[in-house]
């Protein structure tokens, strides 16, 4: 195959010494440019005002991504654990960087179904590929400590948005003089969006670039200095055991920890959606005017953001010590807590308010970065990268459910611009109900059945022929 | 087999992409409590 075999997963076996240190950056490499995808926001308006369409029609890019992000990372697993993590992010970094172009393409010619193509379709598949394919490779390096492993990776997914953010707005006014990138309604026009595509699409090739040829898979057999495999299995959940992809959703622990991460991002994206016009009405006065200035507004989501990113690093850290299932019945539970004290107090109070929100957040992004280590408790190393990529179907439901439900609710209560915090209360205390069902599907976690369990010479022999 | 150069090269690249977008982030965020 010549210069592609550098690619194959026997050609991305580490020599011994290799550090394994040198695996999270590899990872967050990756995660931090498909984490762009949540930075879409930021040239909505310009993308509106050039093709002359509707919110919705503009919206529908990002929800197509999110769309291929579950159905590729569902569909694609298996072909990934059975490549190996350099073919995936190679094959990721094409996808990402192609969707970029073919949308510079859509936009310079103006044809918005090219844009559709491009970063929705071409673009999705290199998210859901990319998002899973750095995590076994970070499980089998770190069976001491999984969770900081992944949390160090998919917190990059949400640091993401915060590099891509602020540099596509630099990049737009760079590219096009008329365009402020302190003030919110400024617009850029085409030509600026079609190079800031451009280089978007060039300089996170360059990036993943980085993480594809840093990559190693561990030799088999290999395990870090001083780590005991049978003090693992000492732990309640935790199995040495291995279930395959195709078992694994036939579990009834699958389909549980499926309803705990719906439950748990379902109720996040509720207040990510809806992050910045929320705090201006919950602290709206009687006059109709709000005392949060949109800046402000702007401010907040920031922040927000900094907290999922932390969120995904420090409790999935955490979790390696507490364990899978306490970590999450703190999610779930203090996030009914926190839900519930934003509709009754949360208004009194723009640190409260503030405050809560902050914590709500990082329980969404620590929901996203445990789960892989909550599948290897459950399901063993053997295909846990393929089970990862069918449970983020959960990923695309709740990205459809969260928006609706706090939509839906909103749009009975009044217009955008005149709602005030008692607006919101159905809706947050619906997402209380949520978190609830995700609660009690969490308690109801066991140890998987033996008669899942693969034997050990089939997942000894799928390792030697990988 | 030296490692180093390699480990800090990787781990500063991360570091300042992130580094970048956390201080404009907060940058940002400051107008929540300055406005």
């Amino acid at each position: 195959m010549g210069i592609l075999s550098v690619l194959d997963r026997e050609h991305t076996i580490a020599p011994p010494g290799y550090s394994r240190w040198l695996i999270p950056p590899a990872a967050l490499a990756v995660h931090l440019c498909i984490g762009q995808a949540y930075a879409t926001s930021v040239y909505k308006t310009s993308l509106i005002k050039h093709f002359d369409t509707s919110q919705t029609a503009i919206g529908v890019i990002f929800s197509i991504a999110i769309v291929m992000l579950g159905l590729s990372a569902a569909i694609g697993g298996t072909w990934v654990e059975r490549n190996g993590p350099r073919k995936a992010m190679f094959v990721s970094a094409c996808f990402w960087a192609s969707g970029f172009l073919v949308g510079a393409l859509g936009i310079g010619t103006g044809q918005l179904w090219l844009v559709y193509l491009g970063y929705g379709f071409i673009g999705g598949i290199g998210l859901g590929i990319g998002y899973i394919s750095p995590v076994s490779t970070l499980i089998k390096w770190f069976p001491d400590r999984p969770g900081l492993a992944t949390g160090l990776a998919i917190m990059g997914f949400g640091g993401g948005a915060l590099v891509a953010s602020p540099a596509s707005r630099q990049l737009l006014s760079l590219y096009d003089d008329g365009y402020d990138p302190n003030v919110s309604t400024s617009v850029a026009g085409g030509g600026a969006l079609v190079a800031l595509f451009l280089t978007l699409g060039i300089a996170y090739f360059i990036i993943m670039m980085f993480g594809v040829f840093n990559i190693r898979v561990p030799a088999d057999g290999w395990k870090p200095a001083g780590f005991d495999p049978s003090q693992v299995k000492a732990k309640a959940l935790v199995t040495t055991a291995n279930v395959s992809a195709a078992n694994a959703i036939k579990t009834p622990q699958f389909w549980c920890l499926w309803v705990v991460l719906l439950c748990n991002v379902t109720a996040g994206i509720g207040i990510l959606e809806q992050a910045s016009p929320m705090i201006q009405d919950f602290f709206r006065g009687a006059d109709g005017k709000s005392t949060v200035a949109v800046a402000a507004a702007a401010g907040f989501v920031g922040l927000l953001s900094i907290f999922n990113m932390a969120g995904r690093f420090v409790w999935s850290s955490t979790s390696d010590v507490i364990g899978r299932k306490p970590i999450y019945a703190m999610y779930l539970g203090v996030g009914i807590v926190a839900y519930f004290l934003l509709a009754t107090v949360g208004h009194n109070s723009t640190a409260i308010f503030v405050l809560l929100a902050a914590v709500i957040l990082s329980f969404y992004g620590g929901g996203f970065a445990t789960v892989p280590a909550y599948l290897r408790d459950l399901f063993g190393t053997y295909q846990v990268g393929a089970i990862h990529g069918r449970l983020l179907t959960a990923w695309s439901v709740a990205g459809v459910a969260g928006p609706l439900i706090i939509n839906g609710f909103l749009d009975r209560e009044g217009k955008p611009g005149t709602l005030t915090a008692e607006a919101y209360r159905p809706a947050l205390f619906t997402m209380v109900g949520v978190l609830a069902i995700g609660f009690v599907a969490n308690l109801l976690i066991r140890p998987v059945a033996n008669r899942f369990h693969e034997q050990a010479a089939t997942t000894t022999a799928a390792e030697a022929t990988k | 087999m030296n490692q180093t150069p390699r480990l800090v090269v990787s781990w500063l690249l991360v570091a300042a992409l992130l580094g970048y977008g956390i201080v404009q982030t907060l940058i940002t965020a400051a107008k929540l409590f300055t406005n």
